[in-house]
């Protein structure tokens, strides 16, 4: 399967916002994409709309030969088919759930939980419960546990927005190399340019619903 | 760009603190909301009462010249007739105010405004005597009625006296409450005839002897005990056999003058009108008989001070029982539309959910009256389950139901609120991490919902403490079956004896709706708490 040739994700989507239409036509090249745009222009949305979760989506969504969307045929293959990793900005941790309960959410080996604790510096926090976390190491677990799902894509949303400077890159190191193995595409969208350069090959800017090169 | 943030930053600030602001509205709205629903009407209208009546003016005069007459309610057909005969013979206008006879002497005790007061038997006028409230010298035997047995119109067969009703394998007999005349009669009758004991079993009370009247018209019970006069005004029914001579109580109604009066000219010259050649020939045409001059027999027989032996706990546990079963039949099909109510969007919703919130402010009353033709014996369902062993009228499992109806719409939104706190993102999240709707339903919207869920069956519980109205109707008032806090409270609002065992209730029911109101604050305190991290970063 490629990983550089482009054509594993192209997505045509139409999506009313607030005030704008989201409306992209989109075949990114490479598997490690930024999307930049300003807060409020819907990047988050695109993201949603890729994890399946924004029902009034219309068009095409095709990943790796899988259509995932084709709104002309009413299909839509349901958030939990689609195997993608989400990790939302704010983290979204089950409140209920240790941090080694949420990591191991998606049915991961307690072996695969205790290694993913020790790449993201949580191994001391697993017993815990997320209401005693700081917003950066939420953030490192809502990343393990979309990690540990085994998807065959990986969405971040201001994956970094909480984390200091030095464990930004140590944390980019680690999602680029994990990615790297298991061959898994990632579109990470940003208001941030420093985030772009830490992951991403290929930038896209999201201005007034549509997507442009960069 | 960071400007932008900034300003829509500020605006989340914004929107936050407008929110806890509805939260707080809506706290003390809950608050207020829940006391009023849960502390049962009737027990509410009992203190009112008990505050209130002392209060009340005794002497202040009736409005303008019309004579006040409180009446038996078999009477009040007839009555209005014979008043509307007196004004034209130059009397004047008649009031009237019709209820059980045992709901009525304890008013006229308490000093109700009232120039006549008829009753239904010696006893209760008797026991008026005794306290003063009626002037002994004006006491009259005005009119007398007979006892029936009644069956449904349809019925297939019936008994032909007394003595058959034991082997005719009647399942539900109706008589009127214990304290009303009517009931007391027909219980009377019935030891005379010796086949009470036989039948305790089966007797369901109604409040009023109409009540009754209207169970066996309906055909939930096969038959039932009333008044002569009750049964010929109902197409519905048919007289069996009465109850009357050899040896049987007669059925009295003396009439006497209040000791508070105003009027006492004119309240003497009523009786004395009624007891005349024009008002008996009314009476006749109503199916009434002529009473003797003087005394009376049940006026002679020793005074049974009126009082039924209802004992509280009973009443208590009962409730508890009852309230308990309300909570767990109710528990899934609450989740199940509170979750709908939160989570889902359909064509037709609101009405759906205005179907679901009826029973709150529909009358009780009403409610029952519903359930009882959903799943009365005469009803489909009602029939089935009946057949399979399920009767649901006049049983403890009808008590449970209607008092699960009427909880029903607290309990459905309490658990729709628990939903509505749990952020649907965590469920979006569950679904990208491969795990589908139903199972995330398990592992994440209910564990997260769970404290506000308890909290809805809390509410429930206290709600269903407090039901009266719909179990009334669909369950009657049985001792130890379906005779709950409420209802045993107005059963001893008729018996003057009572008022210990009212006291105690009063103050076991006030606890319990209390103590289920803080477990109720609490659990939804722990539901916001447990969830408000996530809203705030």
């Amino acid at each position: 399967m490629s990983t550089d040739s482009g054509g594993r994700l192209e997505a045509q989507i139409r999506l009313p916002l607030d005030t704008i239409e989201l409306d992209v036509d989109w075949r990114p090249r490479t598997d490690t994409v930024a999307i930049l745009g300003p807060s409020g222009s819907g990047k988050s949305t695109l993201l949603r709309a890729l994890a399946g979760l924004e029902a009034r989506a219309r068009g095409t969504i095709r990943f790796d030969g899988a259509t995932w969307l084709d709104s002309d045929r009413d299909l839509a293959v349901p958030a939990w088919e689609r195997r993608v990793g989400w990790v939302p900005q704010e983290a979204l941790l089950f409140p209920h759930l240790t941090l080694r309960q949420n990591l191991a959410y998606a049915g991961a080996e307690p072996a695969g939980v205790e290694k993913m604790a020790e790449r993201l510096f949580l191994t001391e926090l697993l017993e815990r419960r997320p209401r005693f976390l700081s917003g950066g190491e939420r953030q490192r677990v809502a990343l393990g546990r979309a990690l540990l799902s085994k998807p065959k894509l990986l969405l971040l949303d201001e994956p970094f927005s909480a984390l200091d400077r030095p464990l930004r890159s140590l944390v980019a190191n680690m999602v680029r190399s994990f990615t790297q193995e298991t061959d898994m595409p990632i579109v990470l969208v940003s208001h941030d340019d420093a985030d772009a350069e830490l992951l991403a090959d290929e930038r896209w800017s999201l201005v007034a619903g549509r997507l442009n090169p960069e | 760009m960071s400007e932008g943030k900034h300003n829509l930053g500020n605006l989340k600030h914004q929107k936050l603190s407008c929110r806890l602001s509805v939260v707080q509205t809506k706290q003390w709205l809950r608050w207020a909301f829940a006391v009023q629903i849960i502390v049962p009407q009737g027990l509410a209208a009992t203190v009112a009462l008990g505050v209130l009546a002392p209060s009340q003016d005794p002497t202040s005069a009736p409005d303008g010249e019309a004579l006040v007459v409180l009446a038996a309610s078999s009477l009040q057909d007839v009555l209005p007739v014979a008043a509307h005969a007196w004004a034209g013979a130059g009397g004047t206008r008649v009031r009237f105010n019709f209820d059980a006879t045992s709901r009525l002497a304890p008013q006229v005790f308490r000093g109700a405004p009232a120039d006549v007061f008829i009753s239904a038997d010696g006893e209760w006028m008797r026991w008026l005597e005794e306290r003063a409230s009626v002037d002994p010298s004006t006491v009259l035997p005005l009119v007398t009625n007979q006892l029936v047995f009644v069956v449904p119109r349809d019925a297939a067969s019936a008994p032909t006296t007394a003595a058959e009703l034991e082997r005719s394998g009647l399942a539900r007999l109706a008589l009127a409450g214990e304290d009303v005349p009517a009931g007391r009669y027909a219980k009377m009758a019935l030891e005379m005839a010796g086949v009470w004991d036989g039948l305790a079993s089966s007797v369901v009370r109604g409040g009023s002897v109409r009540g009754a009247l209207e169970w066996v018209a309906a055909g939930e019970v096969d038959g039932g005990i009333v008044y002569r006069t009750d049964a010929r005004a109902e197409g519905r029914v048919r007289v069996a056999f009465s109850l009357a001579g050899d040896g049987f109580p007669e059925v009295l109604y003396p009439g006497a003058v209040a000791a508070q009066t105003r009027n006492r000219e004119r309240a003497l010259e009523f009786l004395a009108f009624l007891r005349g050649p024009e008002a008996t020939a009314i009476f006749s045409e109503a199916g009434f008989g002529r009473a003797g001059a003087g005394a009376t027999p049940s006026l002679q027989q020793p005074l049974q001070v009126p009082s039924s032996i209802i004992d509280p706990w009973s009443a208590v546990r009962l409730s508890l029982v009852v309230a308990l079963g309300a909570v767990i039949l109710g528990l899934i099909p609450a989740v199940a539309v509170g979750w709908m109510l939160a989570r889902r969007d359909f064509f037709g919703k609101s009405v759906v959910s205005m179907l679901f919130m009826a029973p709150l402010v529909v009358p009780p009353v009403i409610t029952g009256f519903l359930i009882l033709s959903v799943l009365g014996r005469r009803s489909a369902i009602g029939g089935f389950l009946d057949g399979i062993g399920f009767p649901i009228p006049f049983t403890i499992l009808g008590a449970v139901i209607a008092a699960m109806v009427v909880g029903f719409p607290l309990y459905a939104m309490a658990i729709r609120g628990a939903f509505d706190t749990v952020d649907r993102r965590f469920e979006e999240v569950s679904w990208t991490l491969g795990v589908p709707r139903g199972l995330t339903f398990r592992r994440i919207s209910l564990p997260l919902a769970l404290p506000g869920i308890a909290a809805g069956a809390v509410l429930a519980f206290a709600r269903a403490l407090g039901e009266f109205g719909a179990t009334v109707v669909l369950a009657g008032n049985m001792e130890g079956e379906t005779r709950t806090i409420a209802l045993a409270v107005y059963s001893l609002l008729e018996s003057p004896s009572g008022r210990g065992a009212m006291w105690t209730l009063v103050i076991a029911s006030i606890t319990l709706s209390l103590v289920a109101l803080l477990g109720f604050e609490s659990l939804s305190r722990w539901q916001r708490r447990r969830l408000e991290d996530h809203h705030v970063h």
